[in-house]
């Protein structure tokens, strides 16, 4: 069998976020602005990832910032980083940490879809030659960095991966950890892609401490309608996801 | 039709210098034995980094030592990477017709480019450009086998005047294929005048589409090699025995466990959006069959598990749609003991391989 990860789930459940129940309303938001780039990280990063999940080989993370022009809470900016993972058979991205440039939004995705977000000054910001991104919470900055010399791609070149959370969520009548599977719909207006480039990424800050960027990958700017969906599956952190995995609905659309 | 293996070298964790060992024997013992039983070809991969799934990075070491322990087997590189990082064309030429002298000309050449990110990143390849140095590469490749001095200057290597030594043992050189995965490479295969290496499962509807499409276009193509080689090769999986539930089931875990696997693998596009990934080749069916709603008997569609009846049928179906060659995977991270897989291989060959005899060996050879 593949890897599995070796999180010690007693060590994360306190800084967990809590979801109000698994019936959270979708949000629509169209034209985002998305980057992304990945990064290959150490093998030591397996320690981050729940055990049932199984790491990607080699272990690469994504970090996402992205502008959402329009929400159902007013426009705001995100910024996440993601491990690099598979639940069962399915590419997902764990959610490390998240920054959010607006209190609601933050509050918002903790309590609707479990991602582990503050709230920080988020920039995204374009140059003819590069798209920079920027986070800084409490005047430190944990996020400096850019996509360098942007080449038009097709969209359907661009496979975003989904991700996945870990929340304290109710279910069966109780609150205990599940992960949380995110899974929104991309419908691409525009794709560029350029080389990343990461001046300052703080570890610690990004629920990582320690974590080196190693080989770049790729990185991607992209134009996109997008959203965040109800929640269909959740899965039990502690056991293979073959064997964990409760559906909470059908389809996206189903109660 | 013939009837071949597939290799990938799967290995379970965990990893002693034994479990390594014991799997490259087991397989060379099936491999002499397949060869006993009328086997027509055996293949290998060119695998780097692929924990569990493929062990198999040096395939033409596998291969020599298949030839050496058998005698009419065809040995197939199923396939060299051609991508410059991977390999260097000089050496793809010295060692594909070193090993077709050992094996004394029963050598198979197929040519591919790697579709993950763990093995184009690990080698720091430049995932944009494998198609075309692919394309470089097997257009030189019969050229270096046959010509007395050779030279070139290309974009992706070059060499001055040298005689290339050996030369094939083969006339005029080996037969050349390509892995075909993702849709449409089965029409650059095509056009070049090679063998479609077909390394999906199942599907017949699909699949006859295509094979349709192959034979159309190659009548018309410009070959890179001295010959046309217009056969259409495919894979499945293999396990045969009386009791057709119980090897369905049993097939079915080996099947499943290689989808599993299979589905762990980072593919290029995954990782690195690019115009020469355009699509996931056939990791999102084998994600569906490993976990998804088609991990159902219809996902069986083809495969070549379960009695002697029900293989008959299965591969009677892949020749009606134009299957030449099948090539077997018969275990996955050794989870069919290997007396089970010797004795599948001995039944499959008493009760199914009669089937597909054609008139002339039936009557040995009077007809």
């Amino acid at each position: 069998m593949p890897l599995f990860g070796t999180l010690e789930l007693p060590s994360a459940v306190a800084s967990l976020p809590t979801l109000r129940n698994l019936d959270t309303e979708p949000w629509t938001l169209p034209k985002a602005e998305i980057v992304q780039m990945a990064f290959e990280v150490p093998r030591a990063t397996h320690a981050l990832l729940p055990k049932a999940l199984h790491p990607a080989i080699p272990s690469y993370v994504t970090i996402w910032v992205t502008r959402y022009p329009e929400s159902p809470i007013g426009p705001f900016l995100l910024a996440q980083l993601r491990l690099m993972a598979r639940a069962g058979a399915h590419p997902r991205g764990f959610v490390l940490r998240a920054y959010a440039s607006t209190r609601e939004a933050a509050t918002g995705l903790r309590e609707r879809w479990g991602l582990p977000t503050e709230t920080a000054t988020v920039t995204l910001k374009r140059r003819h030659d590069r798209v920079m991104a920027q986070v800084i919470r409490d005047g430190a900055t944990i996020l400096d960095a850019a996509l360098v010399d942007p080449q038009p791609i097709s969209g359907g070149d661009v496979q975003y991966i989904h991700s996945v959370t870990l929340a304290q969520a109710p279910l069966d009548g109780k609150t205990a950890p599940w992960l949380v599977q995110v899974d929104p719909r991309f419908t691409f207006h525009k794709a560029e892609r350029g080389r990343p480039d990461v001046s300052r990424l703080d570890g610690e800050a990004w629920g990582a401490p320690g974590l080196a960027l190693q080989n770049p990958i790729a990185c991607t700017a992209c134009t996109c309608d997008t959203d965040l969906p109800r929640i269909r599956f959740v899965m039990d952190p502690e056991v293979p996801v073959v064997r964990g995995t409760r559906k909470i609905r059908d389809s996206r659309e189903a109660e | 039709m013939k009837f071949g293996l597939f290799y990938e070298i799967s290995v379970p964790r965990p990893w002693t210098r034994e479990t390594e060992r014991t799997v490259y024997m087991n397989a060379l013992e099936q491999v002499k034995l397949a060869d006993d039983l009328g086997f027509d070809q055996v293949w290998a991969v060119e695998h780097h980094f692929l924990e569990e799934y493929s062990h198999c990075p040096a395939p033409e070491l596998f291969l020599t030592a298949c030839a050496m322990v058998t005698k009419k087997i065809r040995v197939g590189h199923g396939i060299i990477v051609c991508v410059p990082e991977f390999n260097h064309p000089i050496k793809i030429a010295e060692r594909t017709a070193t090993l077709d002298i050992l094996s004394g000309g029963r050598l198979e050449v197929g040519t591919g480019r790697s579709a993950t990110w763990t093995e184009l990143g690990g080698f720091r390849s430049d995932p944009d450009i494998t198609k075309k140095s692919w394309d470089e590469f097997v257009r030189c490749l019969p050229k270096m086998w046959t010509q007395d001095t050779y030279s070139y200057q290309g974009e992706f290597w070059s060499m001055p005047e040298r005689c290339i030594i050996p030369k094939v043992y083969q006339k005029p050189h080996p037969p050349m294929w390509v892995a075909v995965t993702s849709p449409g490479t089965e029409l650059d295969a095509a056009d070049r005048g090679l063998g479609s290496l077909g390394l999906t499962f199942g599907q017949f509807a699909e699949q006859e589409k295509r094979i349709a499409e192959y034979r159309r276009r190659i009548q018309l193509c410009d070959p890179v090699g001295d010959f046309v080689n217009d056969q259409v090769s495919t894979v499945n999986f293999l396990y045969c025995e009386e009791d057709d539930e119980k090897a369905r089931a049993t097939g079915r875990r080996m099947a499943d466990a290689f989808n599993y696997l299979a589905s762990q693998l980072i593919s290029a596009r995954e990782a690195y959006p690019s115009r020469s990934y355009p699509s996931l080749g056939l990791l999102p069916q084998l994600r569906r069959q490993a976990t998804g709603p088609d991990s159902s008997e219809q996902a069986g569609e083809g495969l070549a598990l379960g009695g002697p009846e029900r293989i008959i049928r299965a591969l009677k179906k892949w020749e009606a749609v134009g299957v030449d060659r099948v090539n077997f995977l018969l275990n996955t991270m050794e989870i069919i003991p290997q007396g089970d897989v010797l004795a599948s291989l001995r039944l499959f060959a008493r009760e199914v391989m009669p089937a597909f005899r054609d008139a002339k060996t039936v009557n040995g050879g009077a007809a």
